[in-house]
């Protein structure tokens, strides 16, 4: 049987939804900045970080308009190219998508009405708590979106796949029900929850490091104060973050994969064997100790394995990425801090971490939703039950009864589609670079 | 409350909200690069200072418009997602081509629109302008295409498949033969120049207002032109509207049904039952007939007298008719989802008996598209609480909205002075 889908339409979707979570994860990023100045800037009256929030709440506005544009061309995309996925939001996961239009409508009132009233109300904490309602909004609808990405790699206790003995108008051959309604609730079980805040974590990181970087890139060739303040609030709070990601919620992450998914498990840490055999490095991290077996990869029939480069978006991308992107921060963090590391350390932190900051971010987050994505396939809704005869079972919806069989695409057709996806954040990012390069037109060469 | 009437209530309620606006928007679209022709040609600053204030207006109101839209999709897909998977499955170029138009190319004409104005040269500005209108209105242009399809789903064809649990297969097997449904030119006409018609009148209404307040000639100049342009397209939206109820009447039994309150006289009693709608909503009708003479003579009233509450009542109603006719028209339809042709039930009953032919209307009924699958409804109507606090939420976000354009439209016109 054949689980997977075309290859052309898989590639336009990665493309699509990376671009939309780098849309997704500045807004968060920028919006967070906003208000963190604002609030600083309350408290301490210095002015700069009263510029700063005015420049981030603008930034994130943009960002967010031609994100929620690339959303609804997601969101086509899905039921253009996924059609039959629609069919499965109805039957099950229907009730996170329905509170997001709550989070959406948080967004797209509370943002404009926090850009409008810039300076036009009086009380400036109550200023600062739309702000805070248009970031909350930003946060809370990546927390019901990645809600739903975390169901199609962790199926939600109570959720069954039922497979229809006849096809629904020929095309809906599986469907994922909860046992009772009620049981919707399931959706945010801890699981999602940790690979929610997981993921909402990776998009402040993300989103903060990238403007850490150019913000360095700035004050290398400036030496502004405000870009030196604006680094003394990233470079730590990016390390400690990527701490909490990588030792806490990371760990938990792991944790979740080892019982719900071991497939997935044996090609992200590269069991590449057959049968059950002893790890001594990975039973280190799951159970300390270095007695525990694992399945290997090829215990698996192949039809339903992942892909193996996983083990490479994994172990390269995310984790030494991830790891690096932690030393970095910590060494900048320690530089700008503190005059005793400044000097050959410093300089090469400095000028290195212009680039690698941003850089090594970005790997870590692509290779995360690589490997997560990826890392399910061929299915949606995993998940695994015990075999006493051999490896888990995995099971799950397959992506060829969610693809849509009338829609067959073509080299042509996916450039096309992958062109407009790579333009629309090229645009977002073109926006801002004219808004910021206007400022500094309009303040005659000041500061900002 | 059941599944089917949350369904409904809460897609009539994204509709309502979203149709005025997206008027709005494709109205301005339109009249904007107009009124720069006009101002160019007579030489009078008025019209082009005019379309330079309202150009501001239409970013915000394209992505309010713009959010409401996705709500409704995802009310799609999450209340009814069986036909939301059957629409993307038979109609995905439709909506393929109303993303990559209506998003990808009008959305950065929009913009570019906005930001060019005193850079580019006034034609060039022109012409973006109604660059960006053609490619907007594709949008309409092709989800028209689906209302169409839902009237009278003409190359759509409906093949037994024992192996499908509802027992037949829909297929589109022609595309061009969707644009050949007769329900569709005269929805569409009436859909571009409804929006032309609510949009003029709306300006000719606000600018009034300010013009009682202010005395500025540009609202004078505006409105007066404004008002002339809502009688023309008005009359050109009735003719489209005539023209769709007679489509409708020869096609869409169901739907006439609910709106004249009585069956079609072609339509054999034995079909009675089949095709017999949910709603009578003959009372909206009429009150649509009303409200429209009502405008007219407000309209025509305000040529000669202009003060606040003539302003006033052209704003309300005409808003209120775009909400009532589109409401009616995408309600009208229950009992069904999609309404089956007369033609193509006589045809199944003569090809595969009575029993299967009945067993496809039953299936096309939006209660087999919203129960099936729907664990939200479901979930809902057995705890209505979530839905009672969706509709709290829903009203302060309603009243939040219209905040927000008004802080916009002072920021802007701060802005722009």
């Amino acid at each position: 049987m054949n689980y997977g889908a075309p290859t052309l339409a898989r590639v336009a979707t990665a493309t699509g939804v990376l671009m939309h979570v780098s849309l997704a994860s500045s807004f968060i990023g920028t919006i967070l900045l906003a208000i963190t100045a604002e609030a600083i800037y309350i408290r301490t009256r210095d002015k700069d970080w009263g510029d700063l929030a005015h420049t981030f709440a603008v930034i994130s506005t943009i960002i967010f308009g031609v994100g929620a544009a690339f959303g609804t061309l997601v969101e086509f995309g899905l039921v253009t190219i996924w059609s039959n996925f629609v069919a499965q939001m109805g039957s099950a996961i229907s009730l996170p998508f329905f509170i997001e239009l709550f989070a959406f409508l948080f967004e797209v009132v509370i943002l404009p009405l926090y850009i409008f009233t810039w300076g036009k109300i009086k009380n400036e904490w109550l200023h600062w708590i739309i702000g805070f309602f248009a970031a909350f909004g930003g946060v809370w609808s990546a927390y019901n979106i990645l809600d739903v990405m975390a169901s199609l790699s962790m199926r939600p206790p109570g959720m069954e796949i039922i497979q229809l003995q006849k096809p629904i108008s020929g095309v809906i051959s599986y469907i994922a029900e909860f046992q009772s309604p009620s049981q919707i609730w399931n959706m945010f079980w801890w699981g999602a929850q940790v690979f929610i805040f997981h993921g909402i974590l990776a998009a402040i990181i993300l989103s903060w490091s990238g403007a850490t970087s150019v913000v360095l890139y700035k004050y290398l060739r400036e030496h502004k104060q405000y870009q030196l303040k604006i680094l003394k609030l990233t470079a730590p709070v990016i390390t400690a973050l990527t701490a909490i990601q990588g030792f806490v919620l990371g760990h938990y992450q792991g944790m979740l994969v080892l019982e719900d998914d071991p497939l997935k498990l044996a090609a992200m840490e590269g069991l590449f064997w057959s049968g059950y055999k002893n790890d001594p490095l990975l039973s280190l991290l799951a159970y300390l100790n270095t007695t525990g077996k694992f399945w290997g990869y090829y215990s698996w029939p192949a039809a339903i394995r992942p892909p193996s480069f996983i083990f490479v978006t994994y172990w390269g991308f995310m984790v030494i990425g991830g790891v690096l992107l932690g030393a970095w921060a910590l060494g900048l963090t320690l530089t700008i801090t503190y005059p005793l590391f400044k000097g050959a350390f410093g300089n090469f932190i400095l000028k290195s971490g212009q680039y690698a900051i941003g850089i090594l971010a970005a790997l870590a987050s692509i290779g995360g939703a690589l490997t997560t994505e990826s890392g399910r396939y061929p299915f949606i809704f995993v998940q695994a039950d015990p075999n006493p005869n051999g490896p888990p079972n995995i099971t799950g919806i397959p992506v060829s009864a969610i693809y849509n069989p009338t829609f067959t695409p073509t080299p042509a057709v996916v450039a096309g589609i992958i062109v407009v996806e790579l333009a629309m954040p090229a645009l977002a990012w073109y926006m801002v670079y004219l808004y910021l390069t206007r400022k500094v037109k309009t303040s005659g060469g000041g500061e900002h | 409350m059941n599944a089917i009437s949350i369904a409904v209530d809460l897609l009539a309620w994204a509709f309502g909200v979203h149709i005025p606006i997206v008027y709005t928007v494709l109205g301005l679209l339109w009249l904007l690069p107009t009124l720069e022709v006009i101002g160019v040609r007579t030489n009078n600053q008025h019209f082009i200072n005019a379309a330079a204030n309202m150009s501001n207006y239409l970013i915000l109101i394209y992505a309010i418009g713009g959010v409401f839209g996705t709500i409704i999709t995802v009310f799609l897909a999450g209340l009814y997602p069986i036909f939301t998977n059957a629409a993307g499955l038979l109609l995905w170029p439709v909506w393929a081509i109303a993303i990559v138009s209506g998003v990808v190319i009008a959305l950065p004409l929009i913009g570019f629109y906005n930001r060019s104005r005193g850079r580019l040269s006034m034609r060039a500005h022109i012409i973006i302008g109604y660059l960006a209108a053609i490619f907007a209105t594709v949008i309409p242009a092709m989800f028209r295409l689906v209302f169409a399809v839902v009237n009278y789903p003409l190359g759509v064809e409906v093949i037994k498949d024992p192996n499908s649990l509802i027992g037949f297969d829909l297929v589109v097997k022609n595309y061009a033969e969707l644009f050949a449904n007769p329900t569709y030119p005269p929805l569409l006409l009436a859909t571009i120049f409804g929006a032309l018609a609510l949009t003029a009148i709306l300006i000719s209404s606000v600018y009034d207002w300010k013009w009682d307040s202010t005395k500025n000639e540009m609202y004078d100049v505006v409105s007066k032109f404004m008002k002339k342009l809502a009688l023309a397209f008005g009359a050109i939206y009735v003719i489209g509207g005539v023209w769709y109820l007679y489509e409708v009447y020869q096609y869409s039994p169901t739907v006439i049904w609910s709106i004249l309150g009585h069956p079609p006289s072609y339509l054999p009693s034995a079909f009675y039952s089949v095709y017999q709608p949910t709603l009578i909503l003959s009372g909206w009708f009429y009150a649509l007939i009303a409200l429209g003479v009502i405008t007219l003579i407000t309209l025509l009233a305000s040529f000669r007298v202009r003060n606040k509450i003539l302003a006033a009542i052209n704003f309300i109603i005409p808003l209120s008719m775009v909400d009532i006719a589109e409401v009616m028209n995408l309600v009208a339809h229950l009992p069904y989802a999609i309404v089956p042709p007369v033609s193509a039930a006589e045809a199944l009953v003569n090809n595969y008996g009575l029993t299967f032919a009945l067993q496809v209307a039953n299936t096309l009924k939006a209660s087999t598209f919203i129960s099936t699958l729907d664990v939200l409804g479901t979930y809902i109507s057995q705890y209505p609480a979530l839905l009672y606090l969706a509709d709290v939420i829903f009203v302060f976000f309603n009243i939040m909205i219209a905040v927000t354009i008004y802080f916009g439209l002072v920021w802007r016109s701060k802005q722009s002075s």
